[in-house]
């Protein structure tokens, strides 16, 4: 079903559910990649895509059309993520490179790279970046989205969006060179 | 000498490099959503509207039921009022009376009988009913010094 189909059948009551349950179906796996390599543990992917739905249902009666509904449901799968993270530093008053050392740890544990040195280097360089140079690095490397498409996500300029997706991929480079053959830890190189 | 490493070189994990949700995950998904957004919303709580009241209407209502709590206390916590001496009276009966007043432990002067009408008018007609004889002979009994009072 097209968006503008959904948009439809959402804005009356009796055919509401059924739209919402489609917009779900057609986005969902996207906003759990989305946020799942963001806060990497499935539980709080789990925890965040079904808080970004809720979110959409409350809103969607306001979205204006005059942005997609795609970028629209990742800003606020971004927002989420931003502000999990955030808290979570809150929470238990953790420095920036704690809570990457605690997602590294994730990774580490994930069975889906053991095995991979190079990949499991990749991925902690990856962690080891802010979070919103992570997001627009995972936006660009991983979904391809074009970076027009990213700057509705984010609400930051193409130009600075380039920049940022640059300056992090030379420092993942960096940081998988100068962590060969060394027990990699996020910790080991800044 | 290490081997640079390049992104553009490395065999991309797409479109996500970690392991995937338990089997059946989003096929699950949709149903956990729409049961979080089809549950109904909770009832209003009955003062749930004080919460956007004004401030001094609050204030307001919170003295106004303050002052209501302290007033049912007061009211509930008092005595019960107390028989009026009319109706004690009325329990006793007139021969008691006389007997009571004539007997020597009690000395009504002349200034108890006058001050009796003008606060209970209705007593000296129900219980005082003298005859001619009587209030004679009672004026006759009086100590002399009484005499000075009328």
């Amino acid at each position: 079903m097209e968006d503008h189909e959904i948009l439809a059948k959402f804005q009356h009551p009796a055919s509401r559910n059924l739209a919402f349950n489609q917009l779900v179906r057609k986005y969902q796996q996207k906003v759990y990649w989305h946020v799942r390599k963001m806060v990497i543990d499935h539980d709080d992917a789990d925890d965040l895509t079904q808080d970004v739905f809720v979110k959409v249902w409350k809103n969607l009666e306001n979205f204006r059309q005059d942005a997609q509904l795609f970028t629209w449901i990742y800003r606020i799968a971004t927002n989420e993520c931003l502000s999990f993270l955030q808290s979570k530093r809150r929470k238990f008053f953790l420095p920036l490179n704690d809570v990457g050392a605690e997602l590294a740890a994730k990774v580490e544990a994930d069975p889906a790279i053991a095995g991979d040195e190079i990949e499991l280097r990749l991925q902690k360089a990856i962690l080891r970046l802010p979070d919103k140079q992570r997001l627009v690095f995972n936006l660009r490397y991983y979904e391809e989205m074009p970076y027009e498409q990213m700057a509705e996500v984010t609400g930051t300029s193409v130009g600075a969006l380039k920049a940022s997706y640059h300056h992090a991929a030379r420092k993942i480079e960096e940081y998988v060179t100068s962590t060969d053959n060394l027990a990699s830890s996020p910790d080991e190189v800044d | 000498m290490k081997t640079p490493f390049r992104l553009d070189q490395h065999p991309r994990r797409w479109p996500q490099p970690l392991s995937s949700p338990p089997p059946g995950y989003f096929e699950q998904l949709p149903m956990r959503v729409m049961a979080q957004v089809a549950a109904p919303a909770p009832r209003p709580l009955p003062l749930a509207w004080l919460r956007h009241a004004p401030a001094y209407v609050r204030t307001g209502l919170a003295s106004t039921v303050l002052l209501g709590t302290f007033a049912a206390s007061m009211w509930l916590g008092a005595p019960l009022s107390a028989p009026s001496s009319t109706a004690t009276l009325d329990t006793v009966s007139q021969q008691q009376l006389l007997d009571y007043l004539s007997s020597g432990e009690v000395h009504v002067d002349m200034l108890d009988l006058a001050e009796l009408p003008t606060h209970h008018l209705g007593i000296t007609r129900q219980y005082l009913k003298p005859s001619s004889s009587e209030l004679t002979e009672a004026l006759d009994a009086q100590p002399t010094d009484e005499a000075g009072v009328l």
